[in-house]
């Protein structure tokens, strides 16, 4: 079965961009519904998804590469030594590649473990620096919120680059390929775990707007002065809103890691993991998950698309095709933002299952005509109100 | 040297991150947005001092005029153009602050566009560099230094005249405090937010041409002071551009001091953390203080010993 797989998955050129998009699809529409999930529908503007995609990465460089090292040690395999600093990067490769990967191999279950054991940390850890991030200015302004979380992604970048246990400083470090055992190409399983993942958080997510909670997010992003008046403790929801989504973002950092089988902080700048989803979210249209799809696919497709024919481009610009993508997403968010400010799929009346919307519109409420004389003229009247049953 | 060159460093930085967040502060007055995009004024600053001296050959201090007028341009037409158009669809704080970080992305981008060309045609460094060597000699001292200073010590006390005596300064301030109420008594707001942009955009850039005659500079160096643009204008309360100033000279010497203090007790490696003390700054008055000192004056101007000791240190005050 697994040999027939990975025969149809003997890919090149034109199917390897499709499987890139593919990837990067399901990375970025996984960080584009969280941030839906706490911009669109909460109202929490969270400025720091980049912070909560680097602890994806550096769960799966500082924890797991250690806790596979220490499982294949004692399996009885001789690892290079890794504890000190200058170990840890300069025999980071053979440990890895070598050693691990050759152990890893052979054990398809520790494989899968593993994998899943990442996922679960970086869920956990993400929810936990969602927290942390959110003690200073979760009760102020949103602005203030904004300003602290675009600084911690900056503070994130710099831990990451001289914290060397942590994901090998500058020169960054291998993180053992839990696809060992798989003939096939590594990247097309990636690709379809991915999209199967953020098939799954769209579901949760989809579940969570519909239900009584999602409707009280709705009513924190209209008016949380009134939320607060009856009743409702707004600080403590939003905080549980910036924790559960900052724990589904770092999914992605996790499969970024896997994905390229290699952590560098570079890989998570601030542009590239909280302006894009931005984008993404504002030109599909904040509010709604059709509309983050739509944005997701053509910010990822033109981006990829864009760096691959870079040839083209060189001939035609004086300048490195990297600018000019900058200049391009940059000028793109503030043409959406003036001429289609809803987004192009803009966000549609709440759909709570079971009621009725079209008799609730039909159905008339008994008006006192003799209050209301000139109602009477005009016949029967469309009311909203839904009639109380005589009894 | 009449001073060590850590002190000099000190101060130089203080003082261009002062004048950064005297204007950071103006536009949140003004037009009620975090501008994000402010620190990528100074590149455009930075840019025109290169240019001016690197090009043309002449000193850099001839470039200021001209970096003031260019900053001011560009942050006129990102008014006209991104904000003022959203302001009037009724776009939030939210949307006008995400237009921003796209104008900084954008605007870093056109920097570096430049850098780029320049480099193809001239065949000169124009990343990572220093105009130290264009720089003059004042007192045993580099010019640098004095000017810096005296710049910003004019930029205070002319922007404290403007703002209480001329006609235009107190429309703006009227404008930022009611813009409604102020249109119907007769200012013209747009056009005040027009005279604000332009200050605050030149004041950036009349910083940022100061930078690269003390500090490696490239592109990206003014999007990255804007974390400590922030904090210097938060420290002050983020509505009070006399707390900007006591702020920016804060977080200007303490990034560099104490990340000098701390390198000298506890080992090189701080230093590699050093965009990190405004951040910490930052953390810290939002859990201490969110209103800044502007919250800490009021409360000693209510309380009796607060008073005295404002009258101790010399504090002139209304009775």
């Amino acid at each position: 079965m697994i040999d027939l797989i990975s025969s149809l998955a003997a890919i090149s050129g034109q199917s390897r961009l499709i499987v890139d998009i593919a990837m990067y699809f399901g990375l970025f529409v996984i960080v584009a519904m969280a941030l839906n999930f706490q911009y669109g529908n909460a109202g929490v503007p969270n400025m720091g998804c980049a912070v909560q995609v680097i602890v994806g990465g550096f769960t799966v460089s500082g924890i797991t590469t250690r806790l596979t090292f220490w499982i294949v040690e004692m399996a009885g395999v001789q690892l290079l030594p890794y504890r000190s600093d200058y170990d840890w990067v300069y025999n980071n490769f053979r440990n890895v590649s070598v050693l691990t990967n050759g152990y890893l191999n052979e054990h398809p279950m520790l494989c899968i473990s593993l994998l899943l054991f990442s996922l679960a940390v970086s869920i956990i850890l993400g929810a936990v620096i969602g927290w942390v991030i959110a003690v200073p200015a979760i009760r102020l302004r949103a602005t203030y919120l904004m300003i602290t979380l675009i600084t911690m992604a900056d503070a994130s970048q710099i831990i990451g680059k001289n914290v060397v246990q942590l994901s090998g400083g500058t020169l960054g470090m291998f993180v053992p390929n839990v696809f060992a055992f798989y003939p096939g190409d590594r990247t097309v399983i990636m690709a379809v775990i991915t999209l199967f993942i953020g098939l799954i958080s769209f579901f949760i997510f989809r579940t969570m707007l519909n239900s009584p909670y999602g409707r009280l997010m709705r009513a924190i992003r209209e008016n949380e002065i009134t939320v607060g008046s009856v009743g409702k403790n707004v600080v403590g929801i939003r905080r549980n809103i910036l924790m559960f989504a900052s724990g589904i973002t770092a999914i992605s950092g996790c499969l970024l890691a896997f994905y390229f089988s290699y952590v560098v902080e570079a890989n998570y700048q601030r542009a590239f993991w909280t302006y894009w989803p931005w984008l993404m979210l504002i030109l599909g249209g904040p509010g709604n998950n059709a509309g983050t799809f739509l944005g997701t696919a053509l910010v990822v497709a033109m981006r990829r698309v864009i760096i691959v024919s870079k040839w083209f481009f060189d001939a035609v610009l004086f300048f490195p095709i990297a600018y000019f993508e900058q200049i391009l997403l940059g000028a793109l968010l503030i043409v959406v933002m003036i001429f289609r400010p809803n987004g192009l799929i803009p966000e549609k009346l709440l759909y709570i299952p079971g009621i009725n919307y079209r008799q609730l519109v039909r159905e008339e409420s008994k008006v006192d005509w003799r209050a209301a004389p000139k109602a009477r003229e005009k016949g029967k009247r469309i009311t909203f109100i839904r009639r109380k049953e005589d009894k | 040297m009449l001073l060590p060159a850590i002190w000099m460093a000190a101060i130089v930085y203080a003082a261009e991150i002062t004048i950064l967040s005297i204007g950071f502060t103006l536009t949140y007055l003004t037009a009620k947005i975090p501008n994000f995009a402010h620190g990528t004024y100074a590149g455009f600053g930075i840019y025109t001092a290169f240019t001016i001296s690197r090009i043309f050959g002449l000193s850099p201090y001839i470039g200021f005029p001209l970096a003031f007028f260019i900053g001011g341009l560009v942050s006129v037409i990102v008014y006209v153009i991104v904000i003022q158009v959203l302001t009037r669809m009724g776009g939030g704080a939210i949307v006008l602050t995400i237009a921003t970080l796209a104008i900084q992305i954008f605007l870093t981008a056109a920097l570096l566009v430049y850098a780029f060309w320049i480099r193809t045609i001239y065949k000169t460094y124009t990343v990572g560099f220093l105009l130290k060597d264009m720089d003059f000699e004042f007192l045993d001292m580099p010019g640098i230094f004095t000017v810096a200073v005296s710049i910003c010590v004019i930029t205070i006390v002319l922007l404290h005249y403007m703002l209480t005596r001329t006609k235009t300064g107190i429309a703006m301030r009227a404008t930022a405090e009611d813009p409604e109420l102020s249109s119907v008594l007769g200012i013209d707001t747009n056009r005040i937010q027009i005279y604000s942009w332009f200050l605050t955009g030149g004041l950036a850039a009349l910083a940022g041409a100061m930078i690269p005659l003390w500090f490696a500079s490239s592109p990206y160096t003014g999007s990255n002071m804007i974390p400590s643009i922030m904090a210097a204008s938060l420290l002050g309360g983020f509505e009070n551009v006399y707390g900007a100033i006591i702020g920016g000279v804060a977080i200007g010497f303490s990034e560099i001091l104490l990340t000098f203090f701390l390198q000298q007790n506890i080992g090189v490696w701080v230093g590699e953390y050093r965009p990190i003390v405004p951040m910490i700054f930052l953390v810290a008055i939002l859990l201490i203080e969110p209103a800044g000192l502007q919250v800490v004056y009021e409360r000693m101007m209510a309380s009796g010993t607060g008073r005295r000791f404002l009258r101790v240190i010399g504090w002139k005050m209304e009775e």
